[in-house]
């Protein structure tokens, strides 16, 4: 999906208001993974959300695929992941994953079946079990699992592996480009890791502190598997740091 | 303490407590006017099974009705008002008005108008018990993960469907800790609104032996209503276990 | 799925006790009813209330082509209420009480038959307590119910005391005040407490106004004006009735208990509605009954009350001839 952002801007109503993103301009290609960094309260969640349909925004528009955010919803196009796995205590972990299609969907091809889904980030012998059973690394492969189940051609996550541990996000950053590689779908991935961002992404956007602004866009040619250790990532992550460095004064590794 | 050592030392202490209360009539020759004793209680309730079981089949009929009747309307009026939020205020002053309204006056004027039927029992029992389910149902609904509610609007579901798969379960929790409240108060009111004026149940019978002076019959009725309201509360319990199966209960 | 049905289950026992609760009102009586009889009090064996249930049990009513319908006032004044606007066609009333609900707040309420020529309000003292003459209440305490009646300040000046010689103390229906010493002197109906006292192993002193010279009056038939005018010829019909029970009952006063406890349940002690109905029945006869048949009521015995009431309670004034009348009685010949 392409995404076209023009002179994007949000405030939140309040005494007084609060401007959370100033004019944000950008041009996404299809099957580009881009990662958003930038420091607390930048406003990398707002815009996120923006272009999830979760908020209208102030002033400027967003385009997906040359359409407003809303329809593009409608089809089921766009998959949304947050920290929180945001799956239905009541349902099993199958009827979960199996959500996703529940709500009518306009689209001609939906996408894995829900056990097929699960096979895939190695739940399926917990198809019948609740997401209470669970460990957190655990229930956000199933909220991935759900995603492989929409066919959709758009993921927005937003900081989906900050709650969980330093080992378990090592392995879910590799298996999600695992599971993403097949299917190519344009990824926004907002994070405040800049190791994971650059271990993930062909592109880094980077956002100064609100009203948030794009000061920074990052190709990063490397190949994968992207190794820690070798010289290239390691001075990436010396600008990285530098940049944010000059625009806040917390940055998390 | 686990859960089957506390029960064992609830029911020794309900023993220990029976003992001390038959001890103490028999050896303070307390007459049976005053305080029965447990035994001659019991032998009260054994004697007249038939009579205390109509009444309880009456009292409990009219508690459950009233009940189910209460948690209905506090339950549609909090859907309701889920699906139409600027109503919220004027309907739950509306609501605190009914139950600020004390039950003592209410319950004659309905037998007046009512008669001495369950019907006036039903109502009251009803306008008892539906106020803390509206109020918890209503918590309930608006509780909801706010994450979850991200999924559900990202797939842009609309409100009916919010509604069901979403507001519906998160409620469930809170119609339980509600009914645990409205349950008790169910069985109380209609003992209460009995003795306004009734035909049978365990409020007339409570009343006519008051009035003959004969506490055995009543205390009987007492513990009766007591039994009863415990088993209540301990299916409720059974039942929500069942149901709302993925929230640890906030109290036993 | 499974979670609702659950729910469902606790549903469907519900309703399912809604329905079977129907077949659970009125045990005792017919569906389809001309007339509503709602007694004064619970079930018990005071005189009138007897008299109505024997009628009943002995086919008396049916014999008369009446259907009653027998209720009970839970004691707060419903069923004077009921039958003022028509919902109840008869009930009791304690004469006193009659005349002042008519003088205020002016309840349009009448009396057919006068079953208690004399009152049944009395004070009782335990023996041990050694107040064996109303001079010796001097310096007690003294119960009353309700409010503090007119007969008791006309026993008082009878006896030749002051208010303020005694120490008055509002108590409700509890004889257990007087055997446990909360009172020294409490306010009986001759009928019910003692029996029960006594049962209890206490030797009563009791007093009774009548004796002093304070008119009392018992137990009434009373109906409304507007029945007494649109319906006579059902109240003659239910007076003979509810009369013939009563002298049923006194004829055969075992059969009537029995009967008395069908209405009364469980609860009650038989013993004790025996004497109710035996207290009860001395009063039944006097002066006026002798040559007109029981329940005759006089203006005389009305004047007598209404002026004393009026003395010591400042009743407004009331035309005693609108609160009773022998027509009914008449007509029931």
């Amino acid at each position: 999906m392409e995404i076209e952002i023009n002179n994007l801007q949000h405030s939140f109503p309040g005494k007084p208001e609060r401007e959370a993103l100033a004019e944000i301009n950008c041009q996404i290609k299809p099957g580009q993974f881009v990662a958003i960094v930038g420091p607390s309260g930048c406003g990398k969640s707002t815009f996120l959300r923006l272009i999830a349909n979760l908020l209208e925004p102030s002033g400027g528009e967003i385009l997906l695929d040359g359409k407003a955010p809303v329809e593009i919803a409608a089809q089921r196009r766009i998959a949304w992941m947050s920290q929180s796995p945001a799956l239905l205590p009541w349902l099993t972990v199958g009827e979960n994953v199996a959500l996703a299609q529940r709500f009518r969907p306009q689209v001609s091809q939906p996408g894995l079946s829900a056990e097929e889904a699960l096979r895939r980030v190695g739940l399926r012998d917990d198809l019948n079990a609740y997401p209470s059973m669970l460990s957190g690394g655990m229930q956000q492969r199933l909220a991935l699992a759900r995603i492989l189940t929409m066919d959709a051609d758009l993921w927005l996550m937003d900081e989906p592996f900050s709650a969980l541990d330093e080992l378990t996000r090592e392995r879910l950053t590799i298996e999600l480009l695992e599971l993403w590689r097949p299917l190519q779908p344009t990824v926004l991935w907002v994070t405040h890791h800049i190791y994971e961002a650059i271990r993930l992404a062909d592109r880094i956007l980077v956002m100064s502190p609100a009203p948030g602004r794009l000061v920074g866009d990052i190709q990063v040619n490397l190949p994968y598997p992207r190794n820690e250790p070798a010289p290239a990532f390691q001075s990436l992550l010396l600008d990285l740091r530098a940049m944010l460095g000059q625009v806040s004064k917390q940055i998390a590794l | 303490m686990n859960n089957r050592h506390s029960e064992i030392a609830a029911w020794v202490m309900i023993l220990v407590f029976l003992a001390l209360w038959e001890l103490g009539v028999r050896m303070l020759q307390i007459p049976p006017y005053l305080l029965p004793a447990p035994s001659v209680v019991l032998q009260t309730l054994i004697a007249n099974p038939a009579v205390y079981a109509r009444a309880t089949f009456i009292t409990v009929g009219e508690a459950l009705t009233g009940l189910f009747l209460g948690v209905l309307a506090g339950a549609v009026l909090a859907a309701f008002l889920t699906l139409f939020p600027g109503l919220e205020n004027g309907v739950m002053t509306l609501a605190i008005l009914v139950k600020s309204t004390p039950l003592v006056a209410v319950a004659p004027l309905l037998t007046l108008w009512l008669g001495f039927g369950v019907l006036p029992k039903i109502i009251i029992t009803g306008l008892l018990t539906f106020f803390p389910v509206l109020v918890n149902i209503l918590s309930g609904l608006h509780q909801i993960d706010p994450a979850l509610m991200d999924l559900f609007q990202s797939w842009r579901a609309n409100r009916w469907d919010i509604f069901w798969h979403l507001r519906l379960p998160s409620a469930l929790p809170y119609l339980f800790a509600a009914l645990k409240i409205s349950a008790p108060l169910a069985l109380i009111g209609a003992v209460v609104a009995e003795w306004t004026g009734a035909s049978g149940g365990l409020g007339k019978t409570m009343w006519m032996a008051y009035t003959n002076l004969n506490l055995p019959f009543l205390f009987a009725a007492i513990l009766i209503l007591a039994v009863i309201g415990a088993f209540l509360y301990r299916f409720l319990v059974w039942i929500e276990k069942r149901t709302v199966f993925w929230v640890q209960p906030l109290q036993e | 799925m499974r979670r609702y049905i659950s729910l469902l289950i606790l549903l469907m026992m519900i309703l399912s006790s809604c329905k079977t609760l129907d077949s659970f009102e009125n045990p005792l009586n017919a569906d389809i009813h001309e007339l509503t009889f709602m007694a004064g009090y619970k079930p018990q064996a005071n005189l009138p209330f007897v008299g109505v249930y024997v009628a009943q049990e002995k086919g008396f009513f049916k014999e008369e082509g009446l259907s009653v319908l027998i209720e009970h006032s839970p004691g707060s004044g419903e069923h004077l209420q009921l039958t003022a606007t028509g919902k109840v066609q008869v009930t009791t009333q304690d004469a006193a009480i009659l005349l002042k609900r008519r003088a205020d707040p002016g309840l349009p309420l009448v009396s057919i038959a006068l079953i208690g020529q004399k009152g049944q309000q009395a004070y009782a003292a335990l023996k041990t307590s050694g107040i064996s003459t109303i001079q010796d209440w001097k310096g007690h305490t003294i119960g009353y119910k309700g409010t503090p009646p007119p007969d008791l300040f006309a026993l008082l000046s009878a006896a030749g005391l002051k208010e303020s010689d005694v120490d008055l103390v509002n108590v409700g229906f509890d004889p257990r005040l007087l055997t446990e010493g909360k009172v020294d002197v409490y306010p009986v109906y001759k009928s019910n407490e003692p029996y029960l006292v006594r049962s209890w192993g206490y030797e009563l002193e009791i007093w009774d106004a009548a004796d002093y010279g304070v008119p009392t009056l018992g137990l009434a038939y009373v109906t409304s004006d507007e029945t007494l005018r649109t319906q006579p010829q059902q109240l003659a019909r239910f007076l003979r009735a509810a009369l013939r029970g009563i002298q049923y009952a006194a004829d055969h006063p075992e059969e009537a208990v029995e009967i008395v406890i069908q209405y009364a349940g469980p609860e009650t002690n038989p013993d004790h509605m025996r004497f109710m109905l035996e207290t009860e029945l001395v009063d039944l006869r006097s002066e006026s009954t002798a040559g007109n048949g029981i329940g005759w009521q006089t203006e005389e015995q009305w004047r007598a009350l209404a002026d004393m009431l009026q003395e010591y309670e400042a009743m407004p004034l009331v035309d005693v001839q609108q609160v009773f009348t022998n027509e009914i009685l008449k007509a029931a010949r």
